[in-house]
């Protein structure tokens, strides 16, 4: 898996690209702006081909090391391979989800100015 | 008539991809040219995405030993149907049909209901100190 990270009115946006499952979890679990509690994160799952119950743990335990855990991690670009197993574990429910990364931002951006 | 292909692996989480992308490989060779685009494609992720949970599984549950044990997956291609089996040394583990909580921590025991939602047949069996998942799913 390739983590692409760029920025945006102060919200980190990691681009995933390739692979989620148990392999490179550990890539995501890792990266800088999931560990940081403070940070807000916009994850960008259109170009995730493929992913598993190890790839949706990977999320939801980035999720839970925001001092936000409802808030810390928004998700945007869902395609089909990928919602369907959000669906099936019932993930869906424990995020934010939209189908673009400017109304994920923004969305992101509203939350960490209200809690800031 | 049926056709049998085995992987032999280590317990090692880098063959749990190995293995998944070659039952996304076999299902794609299975189900041939003649299906439609969309049907093609589910086919072909539900065993990338069965295998990778079981064999995930075995994997994690290796771990407990201090070498790697190795495991084997076999799929029987019939006229109608892939069959796709894992099996493993493991200690034997309990198949909890309860539907896991996905706001518990860590996040665990969703291969199974993984599997069981997007495969026809599911069964998992004991045989002397092996593990046996086995899956299926008609063309």
């Amino acid at each position: 898996m390739t983590i692409t990270e760029t920025s945006k009115i102060g919200i980190a946006i990691l681009s995933l690209y390739g692979t989620l499952d148990a392999l490179s979890a550990p890539e995501l679990r890792n990266n800088r702006s999931i560990i940081d509690p403070e940070k807000t994160v916009v994850i960008d799952l259109q170009q995730v081909d493929f992913i598993d119950s190890s790839g949706i743990g990977a999320i939801v335990s980035a999720s839970r090391q925001k001092r936000q855990p409802s808030g810390g991690i928004v998700l945007a670009c869902m395609n089909d391979r990928v919602r369907k197993v959000f669906e099936i574990t019932n993930a869906q429910k424990l995020f934010h989800i939209f189908d673009d990364t400017t109304a994920a931002v923004d969305f992101a951006s509203s939350r960490q100015s209200a809690s800031a | 008539m049926s056709s049998i292909i085995t992987l032999t692996l280590p317990g090692e989480i880098m063959f749990a991809r190995l293995a998944s992308q070659t039952a996304s490989s076999l299902a794609d060779l299975v189900i041939g040219e003649n299906r439609e685009e969309s049907a093609k494609r589910k086919f072909c992720h539900a065993f990338e995405l069965a295998v990778s949970e079981a064999v995930t599984n075995s994997v994690t549950h290796a771990e407990e030993f201090d070498a790697p044990q190795m495991l084997t997956v076999t799929f029987e291609f019939e006229p109608r149907q892939l069959t796709v089996s894992v099996r493993d040394a493991n200690p034997p583990f309990s198949i909890d049909k309860s539907a896991p909580d996905i706001e518990s921590y860590p996040v665990h025991g969703f291969g199974l209901k993984i599997i069981r939602e997007i495969m026809d047949q599911f069964t998992y069996r004991r045989d002397g100190d092996a593990n046996i998942i086995t899956m299926s799913k008609s063309l």
